[in-house]
C-alpha cells in the first residue's frame, strides 16, 4: 500500500506577497525565487536530511523519525507535488544518502541503511551499518551525517554531551564510516555541529555553533587527525589505537584562536567565520554549487543554512598556506522555517528544508522544504574575495563602475576576532580599522585590488563595499563581505 | 609610626602596599576607592568619596560646596545591637578596631587614651552597649551549611566579598570587604537576623539587602559560621498556602519555625493549606545501603545531602514511594518537604535497613547536645552600675556623633560641645589623619588616602558646583559598587577573579544568562516606576541567573535613579504613532498570535509566566511591558544587537521589515505595538499557542509502528513497537535484549517531539513487564557459572538491524561470535487475549557452542506452572519449542535457563509470555 497525500489547496507563493512588502528581500527575489512546498497538516517535515533517489524523488528525512519521498521536486508548481511516506519510528534522522541500492541515514545512534525489498515502496529492510559512538537521554547529543566521499566512507560528526563535556565515547569527534562499517576516528574539537558537507575538491567541512571554545558560528575544514578547538571530547584519544598521534595539548581559556594554533600543531582554525548576528546565530547545513553555472555565477561555491535567522549564506573559499579561510557572505532571507538541511540539484536549484522546534527562527513555520530557482538574472554581488599579502582581491560578477571601485571612500573595512574560551561564546574583541590605502580596478573592470595597510591576522575582516555600483549604475546586492583572515599569503 | 612611610604607590604595587600594611594596621578597606578612585585622576572626588564612606562629616560639618559632593555612609545603628554581637567579640574589638577586623573603616576612637586607662572604658561601653538584647548560641546545622555555601557563591554576595572554599582559598582581593572569622563577632540568630536586612542595621546601602529571606539567611549564616560547632537536630519551618505540588519553600517566608521532634504534622496549625519543611542531620553508624520510604498525603519530597532522593509530589490520597541508596558512615543532612491542601493528611518518612523492619527516620537524627554542656565563653553578665557609665562613655567620648541608639524609644543625642571643626576649616593634616592622634579617632589611612582627602578638603568655600548627571551617574555608580556586576559604557564590570561565580542553570544562555545586564542606556530602557523600584526593592526577574539584584533603598540610591534617566534623556527614540488602541482585543489577538509559535515564536525561547519554554528559558514575556519602555521596546524588536551587543535574541523584523506581510497590512510598527499590547495583560494575558502542549500520543491502527528513542527501561538506544493489537514492547539495541512488554497504549512521544528531545519517556500503556537486564544467551561452562555481567558489546554482540515483515513487524537482527540471531515477536490470539509470540532462529557460521543458554527471566520468584513458568506473579513464559528449562539461584535472585542446541548449524527457540 502506498499512502500518497494531495494537497487540496495551500500553495503560499512567497515570492508574490514578499515582493510587494520588503526592499532588501524583494532585490533577492529579482535573482532567486524560492519556492514553497505545501506540507499537509497531519504531517510534520522538520527536515534533517535531504537526497535524490535514483527515480528522481527527493528523500526528506526528519526530526520525528520518518523519510518521505517527494514524488515530484522539480515541479514548476509545488502544488503538484506529493509526500509518501518511506519509512517511520526512527531517531531523529540528520543525514541521508544513497549509494549502491541502499539509502545511508544517520539516526542519533546509528548509522543505517535502508532498502524495499519488496518493491512496496516502502523501506522494508534496516540495516545498522555503525553504532560505533555512545549516546544517552541529553538532547545535544545529535547526530550528522554527510554523503559519500571519494573513498566511499561516510562522515558523522557527534555533538557533544550538553554542548559542553563528553560524556559517552567519541561525542565531540568526526569518524569515518567505511563502506564496510569500519569506524575510523578523524577529527577531535566538534561542539555542537549544524551540518557536514564536501566542497567541489571532495574536502569535508561542517558547522559549528558559537559555545564554549567557539566564538562565533564557523565552517570548520574536518581535515583528517585535526582537532578542530572544543577540547571536551579530547579524552576519547586513548580509544584511538594510536592513528591519530597524540593528544593534542589543552588550549588555553581566554587566549586567541591563532595564538593556539601556532602552540597546538593539531588545532585547525575555523575556515570562515559567521560574525554572530551579523550573519546568523546559528549555522546548519551545508551543500556546495556543482550544477556547473545553473545555478547563477556562483560555481563550486559553498552555501551554508541559518537556523534562527532562517537564510542561506554564501562561503567563498581558498587555500592560504595549506589551509582552507576565505569569506561569507549574505545571499537569500526568508526561508520558511530555520533553515537546516541543504541539498542541490545538478538542474540548478537548492532545497532548504527548516525546522524551528527547540530552537526559534525568524521563519515562522515550524517545518519547511522551500526551492531556491535562479531566475537567471545575473544580481551584482561580490562573487570572490581573496586575501593579498597587502591586502584583498574583490571580483564581481558583472562590471564595475571604474571610478567608485576605484575609490578607497567606497569601502570601510574593520578588523576583530574572538576569545577562545572555555565560557560561552565571545563578544568581537581586538578591534582594528585597517587604512585602504589605494584600489586598482583590472582592465576588464572584474577585479579590484584593495591594498590595505594593517591586515590582522586571525581577525575577521568586515568590509562594506557600500560606494561599489555596476558599470551600469547598480548597488551591490549585498554589500557586505567578512574574509577570516586566519593567515596571511605571503608575497 | 614608620611603617607605611616611604611607599611608591603606583598602581602595580597596590597588592604589595596593603598586603605590608595589613601586617601592621590595614587602611580602612573601602571598596570604590579601591576599584576606581585609588587610580582615577580625579583625587578631589577620591577624597570626597572617602569623607563620606569614613563618615567624617558626622563631627565635621560640611559647607554648601561640600555637601553636594560628600554622600555619608551612616554607621551601623545600635538599637539591637546586644541581640547580633557577642559582648566579648565588643571588648576586644573597641578596645583596637583595625587590629581586630583589619580594613574596618571603624576608626579607633579612644587611640588618645593609653591602654590602661581605655581598657575600663571599653568595658564600661560594652555592658553599656550589652543591654540593648540579649545573643543565644545556637549551633548551625549541616544542611544550612551546605545550601548556604552555595547561596553564598551565587546570589551575589561575591560581588563584595571573597569566596570562601573549604580548600585553598585564592588570594584575598583588595577589591573585597575582608569577612574574616564571624563566629568571632556573632551568633548563628545574630548574623541570620542581620543577613534578613542588612539595611536595618546599615542604613545607607553599601551592603544592600539581598532579599534573603529567613531560611536564606539562616543558611549563609551558617556557612559563615561553619567554624562554630555543627549541630544535629531537626528543625520545621511551616507555611501556609495552597498548592498544587510542593511550593519552593526557599521563596516562602516561613509562619513558624523550630524544633521538631520527628517528621509528622503536629506542629502544623492547620489542617488544609499548609506546607512543612523539615531540615535535620542524621547519622549513619557504617556505610550501608538503606532503604528510604516516603509516604504522604499530599505531596512530599526526600532529599539527603541536597539530592532529591524520593519524589512524591502532587495531590493524592496517600501513597509511598521507596528508593534504596549507599550512604557512608558519618552523618547526612536531610530535608523532607511537605504540603497538604484538603482533605486527609499524613506523612510517613521510614528506613529499612536490610533484615531489619521499617523504622521512622527520626530515630536517626543526632541529637544535639545540650547546649548549656558546651563549654562555651563565659556568659556575659551587664552589671548596670559599669552600663550607666558606658552610656555617658558613649555619649562624651562621640560614639553617639556616627551611631544611632534609640534606648527605650529615645534617641542617645550625641553631645554638641563635642562636635569638631567644620570641613573648610581642617587643614589636612593631623587630628583624625594623623597616624597616632592625642585626642581624634585614628582611621589608619594609608598615603593614597590622605592625599585624596588633602585634595577634597583643599576645594572648600570654592563655588558650589553640581556634578552633571553623567558623572553623578558614575561616581554613584562606583560609590555602592554597582560596577561589581554591572557595565555602564566603559565604567565598570565584573573583575576577572570573580567572574567565575556568576552562574546560571542555563548555561547555553552565555554571559547573558550569569552576568547581569549593562546599564547602558538604561534610563532610556525601563521605565521610570521601574527603576525605581529595582533601586528600592531589588529584583529577580531572570530565574536563570544566581546572581540577584540587591534592595539598595530609595533614600540612598534616589538621585541615581534621577541622575541615570536625565543622563539617558537623549536615548529616548520615540516609537512611530499607529491609529490602533492597545485595548482593543482583536489588535491583543494579534499579539498574542505574533507571540505564539506560528508568529515570531517568542515563547520558543521565552517563559510565559510560569509557563516553560520548549527551549531556553529565557526571562518571562508577562514582565516586559511592567519593566520596559514602550519605544526601547519597538527599537529593540527591530534590532537586538544595538541595545544589547551579543544577545542571542533575533531582530524579528531585520531592517525594519516584517517576516509576516499579511498580518496588521504588514506593518512593523503596528505588529511589534500589538505585541505590546497583549504583554499589557502581565499574568493575565491568555496563553500564546505553541506554550502548552498535551500528549502525541502514538497509535498502532492496522500496521505495527515503531519509536526509536531514549525510552526509559530500555536505554538509549531503544526501539518500541507497538502492535496494532494493542500490545507492544521495547527492544534495547544497546544490549540486544527485549527490555520491556506492556498492554494498550504504546508510546507518548510529546517529551521527544515539543522540545528539543531530551530524556526519557516511560511506556504509555498498562501492565508493564520488565524482562531481564544483561546478554540473553551465553555460554555455561558449568553450572555454577554465574551469568556474564559485562555490557553486551563488551561480550561480543552486534546489533544489525532489523527487518519488516507481515503487517510491518519487525524481526530483531543481531550477531555474537560467529552466531546470527533472528528475534522475531509477534502478537497471537485473538482480540482482548493475545499474548506475545517470540521466534528466534540462530545460525552458527561454524561449530556452534554445546553449552549455550537462553536467560528468559531472572526474578525474585519464579514458580513452575502447567505449560510454562510464572515470573513473579507478573507474565508466564511458556517454552513451546520443546526445549526443557532450568530454574536456577544465582546471585541471590532466581533464574530461568533454556538450553540451545543447534542441528546443522541452526537453532530454534519459541516463547510465549501470557500477562
Amino acid at each position: 500500500m502506498s499512502f500518497k497525500i494531495r494537497f487540496a489547496s495551500f500553495l503560499v507563493l512567497l515570492t508574490c506577497c514578499a515582493a510587494t512588502a520588503f526592499a532588501q528581500t524583494a532585490k533577492e527575489d529579482d535573482y532567486y525565487q524560492i519556492l514553497r512546498f505545501p506540507v499537509p497538516e497531519y504531517m510534520s517535515l522538520e527536515a534533517g536530511g535531504l537526497e535524490w533517489m535514483p527515480d528522481g524523488k527527493l528523500a526528506v528525512s526528519t526530526r520525528r523519525g520518518d523519510i518521505f519521498l517527494l514524488d515530484k521536486p522539480l515541479t514548476e508548481d509545488p502544488e503538484q507535488a506529493a509526500f509518501s511516506k518511506y519509512a517511520g519510528g526512527l531517531h531523529e534522522v540528520l543525514g541521508l544518502s544513497w549509494r549502491d541500492g541502499w539509502l545511508y541515514t544517520t539516526q542519533r545512534g546509528e548509522v543505517t541503511k535502508l532498502k524495499d525489498d519488496n518493491g512496496d515502496g516502502r523501506a522494508d529492510l534496516f540495516q545498522t551499518v555503525s553504532d560505533a559512538w555512545g549516546i544517552d537521554g541529553d538532547y545535544h547529543e545529535y547526530a550528522f551525517g554527510s554523503k559519500f566521499d571519494k573513498e566511499g566512507n561516510m562522515w558523522v560528526v557527534l555533538c557533544l554531551t550538553g554542548s559542553f563535556d563528553s560524556k559517552n565515547k567519541y561525542r565531540g569527534w568526526c569518524l569515518r564510516i567505511t563502506p564496510d562499517g569500519k569506524v575510523i576516528p578523524t577529527c577531535s574539537g566538534v561542539r555542537s555541529p549544524g551540518g557536514i558537507g564536501m566542497n567541489a575538491a571532495g574536502d569535508m567541512f561542517y558547522t559549528d555553533n558559537q559555545g564554549p571554545w567557539n566564538g562565533a558560528c564557523a565552517l570548520k575544514h574536518l581535515k583528517p587527525g585535526k582537532f578542530v578547538g572544543h577540547p571536551g571530547g579530547n579524552g576519547w584519544y586513548k580509544e584511538t589505537a594510536g592513528e591519530l598521534g597524540e593528544r593534542p595539548e589543552d588550549p588555553k581559556s581566554g587566549s586567541r584562536m591563532m595564538v593556539e594554533a601556532k602552540r597546538i600543531p593539531q588545532l585547525e582554525p575555523p575556515a570562515v567565520y559567521f560574525p554572530y548576528n551579523k550573519m546568523g546565530q546559528s549555522a546548519a547545513g551545508i551543500a556546495t554549487d556543482v550544477s556547473g553555472g545553473k545555478f547563477g555565477p556562483f560555481k563550486d561555491q559553498l552555501f551554508v543554512g541559518d537556523q534562527t535567522h532562517s537564510t542561506v549564506m554564501r562561503v567563498y573559499l581558498e587555500k592560504v598556506q595549506d589551509h582552507y579561510q576565505g569569506a561569507c557572505f549574505p545571499f537569500r532571507a526568508g526561508m520558511g522555517s530555520g533553515s537546516l538541511s541543504l541539498l542541490f540539484n545538478k538542474d540548478g536549484s537548492l532545497f532548504v528544508g527548516g525546522t524551528n522546534r527547540g530552537w526559534g527562527s525568524r521563519g515562522t513555520q515550524p517545518h519547511s522544504l522551500d526551492r531556491i530557482v535562479w531566475t537567471g538574472k545575473t544580481p551584482f554581488e561580490i562573487l570572490q574575495m581573496n586575501a593579498k599579502s597587502n591586502g584583498f582581491e574583490l571580483t564581481f560578477t558583472e562590471k564595475v563602475d571604474a571610478a567608485a571601485a576605484a575609490d578607497p571612500k567606497s569601502y570601510k573595512l574593520s578588523t576583530y576576532t574572538y576569545i577562545y574560551q572555555a565560557a560561552y561564546g565571545s563578544p568581537e574583541v581586538d578591534q582594528t580599522t585597517p587604512e585602504i590605502t589605494k584600489v586598482e580596478v583590472s582592465a576588464d573592470g572584474l577585479k579590484a585590488r584593495l591594498f590595505v595597510t594593517g591586515l590582522q591576522e586571525g581577525h575577521v575582516h568586515e568590509l562594506q563595499s557600500a560606494g561599489v555600483k555596476s558599470a551600469a549604475g547598480q548597488p551591490l546586492l549585498h554589500n557586505m563581505a567578512y574574509y577570516t583572515l586566519n593567515y596571511i599569503p605571503a608575497p | 609610626m614608620p611603617v607605611r612611610t616611604g611607599f611608591i604607590y603606583c598602581a602595580l604595587l597596590f597588592a604589595f602596599a596593603s598586603a605590608v600594611a595589613s601586617a601592621a594596621d590595614a587602611p580602612p578597606r573601602v571598596i570604590p576607592f579601591e576599584r576606581y578612585h585609588a587610580t582615577a585622576p580625579d583625587k578631589v572626588a577620591a577624597g570626597n568619596l572617602l569623607l563620606g564612606e569614613l563618615n567624617c562629616t558626622s563631627c565635621h560639618a560640611a559647607d554648601q560646596s561640600q555637601a553636594a559632593h560628600v554622600q555619608k555612609k551612616q554607621a551601623p545603628v545600635l538599637d539591637t545591637l546586644g541581640t547580633r554581637v557577642r559582648p566579648q567579640y565588643l571588648l576586644k574589638f573597641l578596645m583596637d578596631p583595625q587590629k581586630i577586623k583589619p580594613g574596618t573603616t571603624m576608626p579607633n576612637a579612644l587611640a588618645g587614651i593609653p591602654e590602661p586607662e581605655r581598657q575600663p572604658i571599653v568595658e564600661a561601653i560594652v555592658h553599656f552597649l550589652a543591654t540593648t538584647g540579649t545573643t543565644s548560641d545556637v549551633s548551625p546545622l549541616r544542611g544550612g551549611v551546605i545550601r548556604g555555601e552555595s547561596y553564598y557563591h551565587s546570589v551575589g554576595c561575591l560581588a563584595c566579598h571573597d569566596p570562601r572554599p573549604a580548600e585553598n582559598p585564592p588570594p584575598a582581593l583588595t577589591t573585597s570587604i575582608p569577612i574574616g572569622t564571624p563566629s568571632r563577632k556573632y551568633t548563628l540568630p545574630g548574623l541570620t537576623n542581620f543577613l534578613e536586612n542588612p539595611l536595618a542595621v546599615r542604613p545607607s546601602g553599601r551592603m544592600p539587602h539581598l532579599n534573603l529571606n529567613g531560611t536564606e539567611a539562616r543558611d549563609v549564616a551558617s556557612f559563615l559560621l561553619n567554624d562554630l560547632d555543627i549541630a544535629a537536630g531537626l528543625q520545621y519551618s511551616y507555611y501556609e498556602g495552597t498548592w498544587d505540588k510542593l511550593p519552593d519553600f526557599s521563596k516562602l517566608t516561613p509562619k513558624a519555625v523550630g524544633d521538631a521532634e520527628g517528621f509528622d504534622l503536629s506542629v502544623a496549625k492547620k489542617k488544609d493549606n499548609f506546607g512543612l519543611r523539615f531540615d535535620g542531620t542524621i547519622k549513619i553508624d557504617a556505610d550501608a545501603d538503606i532503604l528510604f520510604l516516603l509516604g504522604s498525603d499530599d505531596g512530599s519530597r526526600l532529599s539527603i545531602d541536597g539530592k532529591v532522593v524520593i519524589d512524591n509530589d502532587g495531590i493524592h490520597p496517600f501513597s509511598q514511594k521507596r528508593k534504596p541508596l549507599k550512604l557512608k558512615a558519618g552523618l547526612h543532612s536531610v530535608v523532607v518537604e511537605y504540603f497538604e491542601q484538603g482533605g486527609g493528611e499524613e506523612l510517613q518518612v521510614l528506613f529499612e535497613a536490610k533484615g531489619k523492619p521499617p523504622q521512622e527516620l527520626a530515630s536517626l537524627v543526632v541529637i544535639p547536645t545540650p547546649k548549656n554542656a558546651k563549654p562555651a565563653e563565659a556568659p556575659f553578665v551587664v552589671n548596670n552600675d559599669l552600663a550607666t557609665k558606658g552610656r555617658e562613655h558613649f555619649v562624651s567620648l562621640g560614639c553617639a556623633n556616627c551611631h544611632s541608639l534609640k534606648m527605650d524609644k529615645e534617641q542617645i543625642k550625641a553631645k554638641p560641645t563635642i562636635v569638631a571643626a567644620a570641613l573648610a576649616d581642617l587643614k589636612g593634616v593631623g587630628g583624625c589623619l594623623s597616624d597616632a592622634p592625642p585626642k581624634s579617632p585614628r582611621y589608619a589611612l594609608d598615603e593614597r588616602q590622605l592625599a585624596a582627602i588633602s585634595a577634597a578638603l583643599s576645594t572648600a568655600k570654592k563655588q558650589i558646583v553640581q556634578p552633571a548627571e553623567a558623572q553623578q551617574v558614575s561616581l554613584n555608580l562606583v560609590r555602592f559598587n554597582c560596577i561589581a556586576c554591572h557595565t555602564r559604557g566603559e565604567l565598570g564590570g565584573v573583575e576577572d577573579a570573580r567572574n567565575v561565580h556568576f552562574k546560571s542553570d542555563m548555561p547555553e544562555m552565555g554571559d547573558e544568562g550569569r552576568i547581569p545586564p549593562s546599564l547602558t542606556g538604561a534610563g532610556a530602557k525601563l521605565k521610570s516606576e521601574w527603576l525605581k523600584t529595582v533601586m528600592d526593592q531589588g529584583a529577580k526577574d531572570r530565574p536563570y541567573m544566581f546572581t540577584r539584584m540587591p534592595k539598595f533603598g530609595l533614600n540612598n540610591v534616589g538621585t541615581l535613579v534621577t541622575a541615570i534617566e536625565k543622563a539617558d534623556e537623549s536615548l529616548i527614540k520615540p516609537s512611530p504613532k499607529i491609529d490602533i488602541a492597545d485595548d482593543d482585543k482583536k489588535f491583543k489577538a494579534v499579539g498574542r498570535r505574533l507571540v505564539g509559535a506560528q508568529g515570531m515564536s517568542c515563547i520558543k525561547c521565552h517563559t510565559f509566566a510560569d509557563k516553560k519554554s520548549t527551549g531556553i528559558q529565557a526571562l518571562s514575556l508577562t514582565t516586559m511591558t511592567k519593566r520596559l519602555r514602550d519605544d526601547w521596546f519597538h527599537h529593540y524588536m527591530i534590532n537586538p544587537q544595538v541595545y544589547r551587543p551579543g544577545t542571542r535574541m533575533p531582530g524579528g523584523w531585520p531592517n525594519g521589515e516584517t517576516q509576516l506581510p499579511m498580518i496588521l497590512d504588514g506593518s512593523t510598527a503596528k505588529q511589534i505595538r500589538s505585541i505590546w499590547a497583549y504583554l499589557s495583560d502581565g499574568n493575565k494575558a491568555t496563553l500564546p499557542s505553541g506554550l502548552v502542549t498535551g500528549g502525541i500520543e502514538l497509535i498502532a491502527f492496522d500496521e505495527t509502528i515503531m519509536y526509536r528513542n531514549f525510552i526509559e527501561g530500555a536505554g538509549s538506544r531503544a526501539i518500541g513497537v507497538g502492535y496494532p493489537e494493542k500490545l507492544n514492547l521495547a527492544f534495547d539495541a544497546n544490549e540486544l535484549r527485549l527490555a520491556m512488554i506492556w498492554h494498550n497504549g504504546f508510546m507518548d512521544a510529546a517529551r521527544h517531539w515539543n522540545g528539543r528531545g531530551q530524556g526519557y519517556e516511560p511506556p504509555l500503556g498498562d501492565n508493564v513487564v520488565k524482562l531481564p537486564d544483561g546478554a540473553p544467551f551465553a555460554s555455561l561452562p558449568s553450572a555454577a557459572e554465574e551469568w556474564p555481567k559485562k555490557k553486551a558489546k563488551e561480550l561480543g554482540y552486534q546489533f544489525n538491524g532489523y527487518r519488516l515483515g507481515e503487517k510491518r513487524r519487525p524481526t530483531f537482527l543481531y550477531s555474537f561470535n560467529g552466531i546470527q540471531v533472528e528475534d522475531e515477536p509477534s502478537p497471537k490470539g485473538e482480540a482482548g487475549a493475545f499474548v506475545l509470540l517470540r521466534k528466534f532462529t540462530l545460525k552458527a557460521e561454524s561449530a556452534a557452542p554445546a553449552d549455550l543458554q537462553y536467560r528468559a527471566a531472572v526474578a525474585d520468584k519464579i514458580e513452575e506452572v502447567s505449560g510454562g513458568y510464572k515470573i513473579n506473579d507478573a507474565v508466564i513464559v511458556r517454552i513451546t519449542s520443546g526445549q526443557k528449562a532450568t530454574v536456577r539461584q544465582s546471585g541471590g535472585k532466581n533464574e530461568l535457563l533454556i538450553p540451545v542446541t543447534f542441528a546443522g548449524g541452526t537453532a530454534n527457540l519459541v516463547l510465549e509470555y501470557d500477562w
